[in-house]
Parts: structure tokens; C-alpha cells; sequence
């Protein structure tokens, strides 16, 4: 088995009292881009100031390709950061900025010249480089920013929530750029963020942090449609989640009793009768119809709302199907506020995630 | 991130700065407050003595051991600075000491061995005279200070007033403050309106109004002072021009008096006015006489350390706690 | 009503603060010896008497020395204090309280002391005296300069520096240091500033060859007033005039290259 690009094993890390980091172990492989997924104050932005060398772990090590890098100073750990005001040098040009980290290496001019130019030319900004930061745009900072880390080519790129300063359509945009670089250049990158569907278009593996620790690491598609734990399908995504104790098991299915009068099919799980469960139904997957329809999961129940979204329609409906949230597609009929309805799915659109 | 070295080589940076004024700001002021309390004539130059008169019970008569004391120690003087220094700061604590010392002096010198200071002179049997040098022994004493604001020690030890023309520190404290004070105020009549005419200015006429208060700012104090100076004269600009207009018939004088100081003072601020030294000396008249000037007397002019440390302290500690008062004050509004 | 009031208000203040300077800056011209108006004829006598008279020509020598080592002291001193107090080093509330005492404690009162000190130290009447007194003056300005400077750089950006390669030493010889220059300047502006204003404290450490421009001005108004006086003024306000417009030049240039949208 190939040795990891990163392995953080066993790290803690604690500021006086408090415990940011609780015993986590993480390992990235070459090429891999995870993205560090959580709410601010969970830890992700300090394990990726542990990684950079800006603060040391309280306990457990880093390694790099094998060797252990958490002794090591941040000026020589070769690791391309990008911040989240991009810090770039006011007093440089755009070109002596994304020189820099090459003049630090004893790079000969021409040299620097050429890879400068080239990296420049890769964001676009070949026309900006005798610019002085202050005169650019905040996504031009970005880019120069992202040039300069990527420059000298490091061997892992950290990104602390680099896009955040920018609009929405031009985070998009860039969220594609960067993804492009990455395979292209076939980078390492750790990508630190809040915004889950950021998380979700950009990452190969995607990584929940809840209070110091990882609660789920998977693909995204792991994470959306599987999420282990309550915070992470709340987290990623809307959910509706529905309380009920295990009843039946079938062949293919079990049973799970929201109330006396409702329960729904499920997935065949692993858990005794009687044990509490969460059951995850995302609203997109609802679908809604007259009461003659026939499903295997049924609700009853009344449009309490119906909102109009641009993309989707947005209908909440009432405590007769515990307050879910559906999400139809546009083209759907708008339903009337009070309109008698039948909210179905499928057993294969429910998750059950551990109570 | 920080090794223990580099904190300790960032701490170290702070070591230039803060020996520089250890040594020429710290120490100075220290200086200062020593002379303000010291009173060594007597405890360095009768040493004998100042050890014998530590048995003494101050009401009967002085012991032989602490009178002969007297005797070595004033034959062992041979410096007539130190003497006078000496008899100087007696004949304050107790009058006759001048004549006295003499005679004593001359008797010591001219015999060896014991001496019957009774015999010398009468005086040397009240025991006021040698009250007063046992007191005198002490290296430090409380007599500056208090005279500063105007006390003294009387007879029997307590604190009294200083009799009523004889000095007039408290007089001259009560008018820096004075004058700080209104200093102050009209400051802040004037600057405070002037402040929101400056936020609310636009352009050109903002920078102008900002330029106004930055450049006598910026000039030299002095050079402000010597303005105000040539301004405030019986023939000059003011005058001139208002008997031009004929509203006065002789020149006003804004010269030398209280008008001049405020006016010319009003661009500063409190603290920086109290210890204000320049201005009133160019510019006020004797009346108008601020402590820093008394303070550079005393020193400067007749000599006296102790009365110039004496007052330097009494300021100093007024500023000291207006300094504290602006940090507290600052700090929660910084917080707040 | 009120922009009126406003606007007199305004222009009273404006005078009150300006005229002494500009009413007596054409008396630097008068060809009399009285420092009065009418001015009958022009002459350029008194900055004459300014550049040769010995004691005027002397003062102005001893100043730009004293002013030359009082800024390179106090900037050195202070820019390093700065900059070790920009962490949370211990006691560094204390420290700069003690840092910025000079400004506030009254002047003759450490003039006293000074001058018992330099006395017992041998340094009566040097040069180094009247520079160390002026420098404790001045280093509280430079301080002050500095850490707002200092205040204002992202620390992010000196991380950065670090992460693309750059050691300690390079960082702040490549980032940090630029970056301050405006406050370094500015701090030196104001201790060469103070040096040059400076009366109180020359009054009791200068010897006699060490009389600066200030303090000859103020024994001159003590004793014999005459136009080459406001000569002397005239040089100062041009002088601080010109000083201010560097800084503010400075910034400007400083706040374009640094701003962040």
C-alpha cells in the first residue's frame, strides 16, 4: 500500500483550557483533494494551521511522505498555502509577488521569468503583473494569491476558505478553475470551507468536522445520501428527520413506527426491535399526490406552503406528515395553501442515521 | 510556532528601551525625589554624634558620651563648606546656632582631650540645642514636602501652617491649576463645536480647518509662544489694530498678565499645561508665575534641591494620577 | 441663522488658531529693529545676522547635530521597543505605560534630575548629554509611530511570507520592515521635530557650546528681542511646514500601495 501523501495521527491540540482538536486521524493520499467540512469553531481551520506549521499539535505527529514534519518551522515545509484574505504583499507587484517563494528558493532570474509568466498565464492575470494588490478586483487577488502558492509546486496545497469574499457566481466559477488545477497539475489539496455544496462540487473525499472531530470522511456522495451520524445529515444539505422506534424486520425491509397510527418502510438495517432511530427522507425525494395514490410510504397531510424558488418549489406541509419540507421540480403544478395532499416515497429514499 | 529562544530573543528587544530610560528618565526623577527628602548634613558630617544621640531620650540632659561625640566630630571637620552647610541647617531648626558654632568650634580646635561644652558656652546646657541636632541626624526629612504646600513642623512636632506671606507655594499650585483649568475648558468650548464644524466639512474647506489646528500643532512651541508674544505687545498687532479702530484709547495690556497666558495656552491640553514651563515664563507676569517656573527657581536659581524636589514631586504626583485617570478612561472606552 | 453662526464660528476659530503665526511672519522681512507694524522697508538683514552672527549661526550648527542624533537614537531605541511589544511579551502593559511616561511627566522636573545624573556620570556640558535628554522626549513619538504601523500590518501576510520559504530574519527584512517604513519615517519626523522644539530640558543640560536654535530664541526674548527672531521662527515654520508635507506625502503613498478593497 502506497504511504500516504499526509497522515495526521493521533493529533490533538488544545489552546490553554480548551480542546480544539480531539485525538483525530486522517490520511490523504497523492493527488487527493478533501475538503475540510464543518461549522466555524469545529477545528478545521486550526488542523489546517497544524499542517502549515503555524501552530504545533499538543499530541500526536504529521507526516509527509513518511517523515514526521510537525517540528518543522512553516518556512520549511513546502506546503502552498492560500489564505482566506489572500495576504498577498501590499508593497510587491502582482509578478514579485507570485516571485516570491522563488527568490526564496535561489531561483536564478530567468527562471523566475519564465515560471512567473507561466503561472500568470494560468489564471489570467498575465496583463495585471506590475499591478500592485490594491488595484485588483477581490477575485484577481484571489487568483494571484492561487498562483503564488502554486508556483514553486508544492507537494500539498492548503486552502482556508479562500473563496468566501466572493460573490456567488464568481465563487462558482472559480470552484471549477481550481478543481480544473487540481487534476491538471495533479495536486494534493486539503480545502477548508463551511459552505457544504462548495464541499460537495469540488472534493474527491469530504471530511465533517463537529467540535474537534471528524464525524464522517466519504465521497460526496457517501456523505449526502449516507450520512452516518444526525449533524452530518443536517449539515449537508436539507433534510427532513423523522423520530421512530424499530418495529419489524422483513426479508428486504424493516419497519420503523413514527407514532401509533404512522410508520414507514425502510431499507433493511441491523438494529433490535425497539431501538430509537433517525430517518433521513431528503426533500427532493418526496413526491406529492392525490389521496388515491399508492405507495409504500404514505403520508396523509395538508400544503401549509408553497414558495416558488427559481430552480424548485419549495412546499411545507403540515404536522400530519411532521412538518416535512418537499422540494418538487419547477415545472410541477403549485400546490394551494390547505390543498389535501399525499406525501409518498420510496423505501430506498429513506437513510436511517443513528438516533 | 515559537521556540523558547525566539521569544526570548523578541523579548530582548525591549532591553535597549527600557535600560536607556532606566538609567536617564527613571533614575533623574528618583534623584529628584531623594533630594526632595534628604537632609544628610548632619548624619555625614557628625557621625559620632548622630550614633550617640540615638541613646538619647530627647528631655534630660545629654549624656557625656554624646556630648564629647560633638567634640571629635567638629574637630574633625576641617572643610569650612561643610561647616557652613552644617551650622546653616541647624540655626533653621533651632536660631543661635551661627554664633554658637562658632565659639564652639574655635574652643574645640584650640584644646584637646574632653571639653565642657557647659563651660564653653551656656547655651550648650538647654537642652533645645541639642534636640535640635539629634533631629537633625535623621538622613531624611519630611521638611521639604511640607513646605511645599505650605506646613511646617512647629515646636513640638505637630504640622501647623506656615505663617501667613511667608510662603506662597499653595498660592501658586492653586493658580497652575487654575490656569490649567480654564486652559482646559476654553479648549474644549472651542474645540469641541470646532471638531463637528470638521466632520461635517467636505473638500477643500476640510482640509483648511484641519490645517489650522495641524500646524500650530506642529511649530514649534516656542516659536507659537514668541508669536504670541510680538502679538499680544503694547505696540503690537492687537493694539495696533484695535486702537485703529479706535475702541481703546491706550494699548490694552495683554502682555505680561493672566489674558496673555490663557490665550496663547488654549491650544493645549491639560496635563501638558500643568507642567508648562515656556510660556508663562515669556509671557506672564510675576503674578502669573506657574510652579514649573518656582520649580526651575529653586533649582536653577538659588540652589535649594530639596524645596525644587519638594515641589517637583507634589506635580509629578498630580500628574501621575491625571495619567492614570486618562488610562482608565481610555480603556473602557476602547472596551466599551 | 445657524450657517452663518456656523460659518463665523469657523472662520474665528480658524484666525484664532493661524494669525499668531502669519502675522508675524512678514516682521522676518522688516528692515527696522522694532517688531511692530507698519513694515517701511523689506530687507533680508535678520536672516543674515542668522547665518553669521556666531552665537545664531553656532545654535543652528548645534541643533541640526543634536536634532541628527537625537533622531537616529530615539528611532533606533523605539522601533525596537515596538517591536517587541507587539507580541504579548510579560508585563508589555507596563512597559509601554513606563515607555510613554516622558511624554506627560513635567519637563523641569526630570530636567533637575537629569542634570544632578550627567553630572555624576561625567557628561556635563556634551553634546551626548543634551542628545540623551532629548531622546528620552522623543522616543515615546517614534514608539507610538511605529506600533500603529506595526498595528496595521495583517499578520496573515507575515505568514504567508513564512509558508512560501521565507525564515524569520527574511520576513521582516522583506515584509515586516517595508511595511513599517511609513511609521519608522514618521517617528523620526517627530523626534527630529522635538529635538528641535525643545527648551526646557536644554535649559539644564546644555552647556554653554551646546546651545541650541530653541534655547538661544528663548534667551533672546528673555533679554534682547529683535527681528532676527521671527528670522529664526520664519526658519522653523517653513522647516516643520516642510516636514509635515513629507509625512503626509508619505502617507499617501503608503495608503495607496497597502489599502485591501
Amino acid at each position: 500500500m502506497a504511504i500516504p501523501r499526509i497522515r495526521i495521527d493521533q493529533v490533538s491540540k488544545s489552546f490553554g483550557p480548551v480542546q480544539v482538536i480531539k485525538n483525530l486521524s486522517l490520511d490523504i493520499e497523492r493527488g487527493e483533494f478533501v475538503s475540510l467540512l464543518g461549522p466555524s469553531g469545529s477545528g478545521k481551520t486550526t488542523l489546517l494551521m497544524l499542517l502549515a506549521g503555524f501552530e504545533q499539535p499538543s499530541a500526536g505527529s504529521i507526516l509527509l511522505d513518511g517523515s514526521r514534519i510537525d517540528h518543522l518551522p512553516p518556512h520549511r515545509r513546502a506546503m502552498g498555502v492560500v489564505f482566506q484574505n489572500y495576504a498577498l504583499f501590499p508593497h510587491m507587484s502582482v509578478a514579485d509577488n507570485v516571485a516570491f517563494p522563488l527568490k526564496m528558493r535561489g531561483m536564478g532570474r530567468p527562471e523566475i521569468e519564465s515560471r512567473v509568466k507561466r503561472a500568470l498565464d494560468t489564471v489570467q492575470l498575465a496583463a495585471m503583473r506590475d499591478r500592485r494588490p490594491a488595484q485588483l478586483s477581490g477575485g484577481q487577488q484571489q487568483r494571484v494569491a492561487l498562483a503564488r502558492a502554486l508556483v514553486f509546486e508544492p507537494a500539498v496545497v492548503l486552502m482556508d476558505e479562500p473563496l468566501g469574499a466572493l460573490d456567488k457566481q464568481l465563487r462558482e466559477q472559480m470552484q471549477l478553475d481550481i478543481r480544473e488545477l487540481h487534476k491538471r497539475l495533479e495536486l494534493t489539496v486539503v480545502f477548508v470551507t463551511h459552505d457544504q455544496s462548495e464541499a460537495l462540487t469540488m472534493s474527491d473525499r469530504i471530511a465533517v468536522f463537529n467540535q474537534g472531530l471528524i464525524e464522517q470522511i466519504g465521497s460526496p456522495r457517501d456523505i449526502y445520501d449516507h450520512p452516518r451520524t444526525r449533524f452530518v445529515a443536517e449539515f449537508i444539505g436539507e433534510t427532513n428527520l423523522l423520530h421512530g422506534t424499530v418495529k419489524d424486520h422483513y426479508q428486504d425491509g424493516t419497519t420503523i413506527e413514527l407514532d401509533t397510527s404512522r410508520h414507514l418502510t425502510v431499507p433493511r438495517i441491523d438494529a433490535s426491535a425497539g431501538a430509537s432511530v433517525l430517518v433521513s427522507v431528503r426533500p427532493e425525494r418526496i413526491q406529492l399526490g392525490p389521496a388515491s395514490v399508492a405507495a409504500q410510504n404514505m403520508l396523509p397531510t395538508r400544503v401549509v406552503d408553497c414558495v416558488y424558488q427559481g430552480d424548485h418549489l419549495r412546499v411545507q406541509l403540515d404536522e400530519a406528515a411532521f412538518g416535512l419540507v418537499a422540494r418538487l421540480d419547477r415545472r410541477s403544478a403549485e400546490w394551494p395553501a390547505g390543498a389535501d395532499v399525499v406525501a409518498h416515497f420510496a423505501p430506498e429514499d429513506c437513510w436511517v442515521v443513528a438516533a | 510556532m515559537t521556540t523558547l529562544w525566539q521569544r526570548a530573543g523578541h523579548a530582548a528587544l525591549v532591553l535597549p528601551l527600557l535600560l536607556f530610560l532606566g538609567l536617564f528618565f527613571v533614575w533623574p526623577l528618583v534623584t529628584v525625589l531623594d533630594q526632595a527628602v534628604s537632609d544628610p548634613v548632619v548624619s555625614r558630617h557628625l557621625p559620632a554624634t548622630s550614633a550617640a544621640s540615638a541613646a538619647w531620650d530627647r528631655s534630660s540632659a545629654p549624656p557625656a558620651e554624646m556630648r564629647q561625640a560633638l567634640v571629635r566630630d567638629l574637630r574633625a571637620i576641617d572643610d569650612d563648606q561643610i561647616m557652613g552647610d552644617l551650622v546653616r541647617r541647624l540655626n533653621s531648626a533651632q536660631p543661635g546656632f551661627r554664633t554658637l558654632m562658632k565659639k564652639t568650634v574655635t574652643a574645640a580646635r584650640d584644646s584637646s582631650g574632653d571639653l565642657d561644652l557647659g563651660e564653653v558656652d551656656a547655651r550648650w546646657r538647654d537642652t533645645a540645642f541639642w534636640r535640635a541636632i539629634a533631629e537633625a541626624t535623621n538622613p531624611y526629612t519630611d521638611r521639604n514636602l511640607l513646605a511645599a504646600i505650605d506646613l511646617q513642623r512647629d515646636r513640638a512636632g505637630a504640622i501647623a501652617a506656615i505663617p501667613e506671606g511667608e510662603s506662597a507655594n499653595r498660592a501658586i499650585l492653586l493658580r497652575t491649576f487654575l490656569v490649567a483649568s480654564t486652559v482646559t475648558l476654553a479648549t474644549g468650548l472651542i474645540g469641541l463645536p470646532y471638531a463637528m464644524l470638521v466632520a461635517s466639512a467636505t473638500g477643500w474647506r476640510r482640509q483648511l480647518l484641519l490645517a489650522a489646528v495641524l500646524l500650530p500643532l506642529w511649530t514649534s512651541l516656542l516659536v507659537r509662544t514668541t508669536a504670541w508674544y510680538i502679538l499680544l505687545q503694547d505696540q503690537g498687532l492687537i493694539n495696533s489694530a484695535l486702537s485703529a479702530l479706535g475702541l481703546i484709547g491706550k494699548p490694552l495690556p495683554l502682555l505680561f498678565n493672566r489674558t496673555g497666558v490663557i490665550a496663547s495656552g488654549a491650544l493645549l491640553v491639560f496635563m501638558a499645561a500643568l507642567g508648562y514651563y515656556i510660556t508663562p515664563a515669556l509671557i506672564g507676569g510675576p503674578k502669573d508665575q506657574m510652579i514649573s517656573s518656582v520649580i526651575a527657581f529653586y533649582a536653577t536659581g538659588s540652589a535649594n534641591w530639596g524645596m525644587a524636589g519638594a515641589l517637583g514631586i507634589v506635580l509629578l504626583a498630580a500628574t501621575l494620577v491625571l495619567y492614570g485617570i486618562y488610562g482608565r478612561l481610555s480603556a473602557t472606552n476602547t472596551r466599551g | 441663522m445657524l450657517r452663518v453662526s456656523r460659518f463665523i464660528f469657523g472662520a474665528a476659530t480658524v484666525l484664532f488658531l493661524l494669525a499668531p503665526l502669519i502675522a508675524i511672519l512678514p516682521l522676518a522681512f522688516t528692515s527696522g529693529s522694532m517688531l511692530t507694524y507698519p513694515i517701511t522697508s523689506v530687507s533680508l538683514r535678520w536672516f543674515e545676522e542668522l547665518a553669521t552672527a556666531d552665537a545664531w549661526h553656532r545654535s543652528i550648527v548645534n541643533s541640526l547635530i543634536v536634532g541628527a542624533g537625537t533622531t537616529v537614537l530615539a528611532t533606533v531605541l523605539g522601533t525596537l521597543a515596538a517591536l517587541a511589544l507587539r507580541r504579548r511579551v510579560m508585563f508589555h502593559a507596563t512597559l509601554r505605560t513606563l515607555f510613554l511616561l516622558p511624554m506627560v511627566v513635567p519637563a523641569v522636573v526630570l530636567g533637575i534630575g537629569l542634570q544632578i545624573l550627567l553630572a555624576r556620570l561625567g557628561l556635563a556640558n556634551t553634546y551626548v548629554a543634551v542628545i540623551v535628554a532629548h531622546t528620552v522626549l522623543a522616543v515615546p513619538f517614534v514608539l507610538v509611530s511605529v506600533s500603529a504601523s506595526l498595528d496595521g500590518i495583517d499578520p496573515q501576510v507575515e505568514r504567508a511570507a513564512a509558508s512560501l520559504g521565507a525564515a524569520p530574519a527574511r520576513v521582516y527584512l522583506l515584509v515586516t520592515l517595508p511595511l513599517t517604513m511609513p511609521g519608522i519615517l514618521s517617528g523620526a519626523a517627530l523626534a527630529f521635530a522635538t529635538s528641535l522644539d525643545e527648551v526646557v530640558l536644554t535649559l539644564f543640560v546644555a552647556g554653554p557650546n551646546q546651545l541650541t536654535l530653541a534655547r538661544q530664541m528663548f534667551s533672546s526674548i528673555r533679554e534682547n528681542i529683535s527681528p532676527v527672531i521671527v528670522a529664526a521662527a520664519f526658519i522653523f515654520i517653513v522647516g516643520t511646514v516642510a516636514i509635515g508635507g513629507l509625512l503626509a506625502a508619505v502617507r499617501q503613498r503608503s495608503m495607496r500601495t497597502s489599502a485591501i478593497p
